[in-house]
């Protein structure tokens, strides 16, 4: 499947700090048809000034791999946002910081399904490891520390 | 090949195969001479999903083919079946659905030695019951049921049934990379703990489906065979009335299906019979509305242009004979309780039990994703699976399934068929006999059985990730 997604004017909008009341960002996800806690995490995405297309499919782990999400950082959704992919239960605010700040990289990710993240709920018992990935190859690195 | 579901589906149009002919031709019954004597060779072959002018998918095989050949036995007389082991791996085949002697059961470790690569073992059983079955390896099952060894076992009726076309739609759901090769990643941690390796091509009879093409005023019993590895799918018949005839090969009370929708697990067998009454020329889509937003037209019912067969239908009864299946006695059952759990939590379902879980994991050890009644048995089968419980030859079972887990399972049940008495406390009417049971998420099923065949059994979720992961135990019948 060759996914394709538009840049759009992220490019120039990111280049300026996003103003409390941004504009809508768009957002498309891919996600397990019977998973409901991808729509909590949507649900948390669209409180935070994200528009988001919600797009079920039943094989999540080949389009994930084909955005180029490592297979040990797969979650049970991955979101196209501004060019950029966002894999598992990540903050807003780090999507917003990858936004604007707009590095050389594929996409964030979190792996597992942690307690007290965006879409699980709950209490948040441990510190999580955000990861940025990129598509050459080489290993995750880490993009942020919650 | 595109490995995209839709697009693939939606160039259905270069793929006009006649897939009535198709079918008819690979059920024609291979009469053997006094014994019955069968051969069936297991190696890896290629596969034209798209037809002769396709890409060829390397693949599995029972004799050369995908889905392997259609067996079909005569009810109540003995076959033997001689499997030869070509693959580089271990080995068995399980003949689903039939009530056999436990060592012929194809369950590696538990009811025989598996197969070994060069090996052969030959299967010796009497079907007792008429119906559509189907057969496949118990070794390996997620990856070998996914490379393609899977094949349906037709057990003919003593008298025939009266219809003019008897055909078969064995399903199966491919996970196919850009260039049509099957893909890696078996048993990945989301596969195995979400909804199991659902594909994006599926095949009927081993293609890509074009038409099936009828004749008018036609009556067709139509087989179908849910042969996936993890795919629901709930068929409707556009312009059409199908009435079930019978359910994992046994026969029911004839009905037409709740809401027009027939649901489909895998390895679920539905026997419809359908009335051909459309116009001559017309066509009709059959649609797998299962998933939500996934709709897809599977197929296409297109009629000839012909005038029809008669001017009314057949007024023959549909009704199967019925297959003989010990009757429980309830009153006097011993009562059994299974309960599935784990997988990924869909939203916090699972708030009574610990609260919030990333992924309930009764046993993380072995990569478990599941348990049943606390206890996760992985694999496909092996020495010393102690049963979760045993039972007296000839005693009634009052079995209660009981679905903790926020993900659909079709439970199967080695040995025998189960009586299904209620779902969610509403009884469950016609009279279904059935050896893989639906449970969709927080389902309580309650069924029954006469454990009439000594041996340790298999039961088991039939999405085979979930099996590998899990969802799995033995019980023993004395």
């Amino acid at each position: 499947m060759k996914l394709t997604y538009a840049l759009t004017a992220f490019g120039l909008a990111a280049a300026t700090p996003l103003p409390a009341l941004a504009a809508t960002i768009n957002a498309v996800m891919y996600k397990n048809p019977s998973c409901s806690c991808c729509e909590t995490y949507a649900a948390y995405l669209e409180q935070n000034g994200f528009k988001v297309d919600i797009k079920p499919t039943n094989d999540l782990s080949q389009v994930s791999a084909g955005l180029g999400v490592p297979a040990n950082l797969e979650g049970c959704h991955s979101v196209v946002v501004g060019g950029y992919v966002v894999d598992g239960f990540v903050p807003v605010d780090l999507i917003k910081k990858m936004l604007a700040e707009h590095p050389a990289i594929t996409g964030i990710a979190m792996a597992g399904m942690p307690m007290g993240s965006p879409g699980m709920g709950g209490q948040k018992t441990e510190s999580w490891k955000i990861y940025a990935f990129t598509k050459d190859g080489k290993a995750p690195t880490v993009y942020a520390t919650e | 090949m595109k490995h995209d579901f839709h697009y693939t589906m939606s160039r259905r149009g270069f793929l006009v195969v006649a897939a009535g002919a198709a079918v008819s031709a690979s059920l024609r019954p291979t009469r053997a001479s006094a014994v019955d004597e069968r051969q069936i060779k297991v190696g890896p072959g290629q596969a034209l999903f798209n037809g002769a002018n396709g890409a060829s998918t390397a693949v599995w095989t029972y004799n050369g083919t995908v889905p392997g050949p259609a067996l079909r036995l005569r009810q109540g007389e003995p076959v033997r079946i001689t499997v030869e082991n070509g693959l580089d791996e271990d080995t068995t085949v399980h003949w689903h659905g039939i009530r056999l002697p436990n060592a012929m059961d194809g369950v590696p470790g538990l009811t025989q030695p598996p197969i070994k690569p060069g090996g052969s073992f030959t299967y010796e059983f009497t079907p007792p019951d008429a119906g559509t079955f189907w057969y496949h390896p118990h070794a390996d099952s997620l990856v070998q049921l996914g490379r393609g060894l899977a094949g349906p076992l037709i057990v003919e009726e003593r008298e025939p049934v009266v219809v003019d076309r008897d055909l078969l739609w064995l399903l199966q759901d491919w996970r196919l990379t850009a260039d049509g090769q099957i893909a890696g990643g078996f048993g990945g941690m989301m596969d195995a703990s979400m909804s199991g390796r659902v594909g994006n091509v599926v095949t009927i009879n081993g293609e890509v489906p074009a038409d099936l093409g009828v004749r008018a005023g036609e009556r067709v019993r139509l087989r179908l065979a849910n042969a996936s590895l993890a795919r629901m799918m709930a068929l409707r018949f556009e312009a059409h009335r199908p009435v079930v005839v019978a359910v994992d090969g046994q026969p029911c009370d004839p009905h037409e299906p709740e809401n027009g929708r027939i649901v489909l697990a895998p390895a679920m067998r539905v026997d419809i019979v359908l009335d051909m009454q459309g116009d001559p020329g017309s066509r009709h889509a059959v649609i797998d509305d299962f998933y939500d937003g996934l709709a897809y037209t599977l197929a296409n019912v297109a009629y000839d242009k012909g005038p029809p067969l008669r001017a009314h239908p057949l007024d023959a009864p549909v009704g199967l004979p019925r297959n003989p299946l010990p009757a429980p006695d309830l009153a006097r059952a011993v009562r059994q309780e299974i309960v599935l759990q784990g997988g990924m939590m869909g939203g916090g379902k699972l708030k009574g039990l610990g609260g919030m879980m990333g992924m309930g994991m009764p046993g993380m050890n072995g990569g478990a994703a599941w348990a049943i009644n606390g206890m996760s048995m992985t694999g496909d089968g092996h020495a010393g699976m102690a049963p979760q419980f045993a039972l007296e030859r000839g005693a009634t079972c009052h079995l209660t399934m009981r679905n903790e887990t926020a993900w659909w399972h079709p439970m199967h049940v080695h040995g025998f068929s189960l009586s299904v008495l209620s779902r969610n406390g509403a009884p469950v009417p016609h009279r279904q006999w059935q050896d893989t049971v639906l449970l969709a998420p927080r389902d309580v099923i309650e069924c029954a059985f006469v454990a009439d065949n000594p041996g340790d059994w298999m039961l088991h979720c039939h999405v085979a990730d979930h099996q590998m992961a899990g969802l799995m135990t033995v019980f023993r019948v004395k």
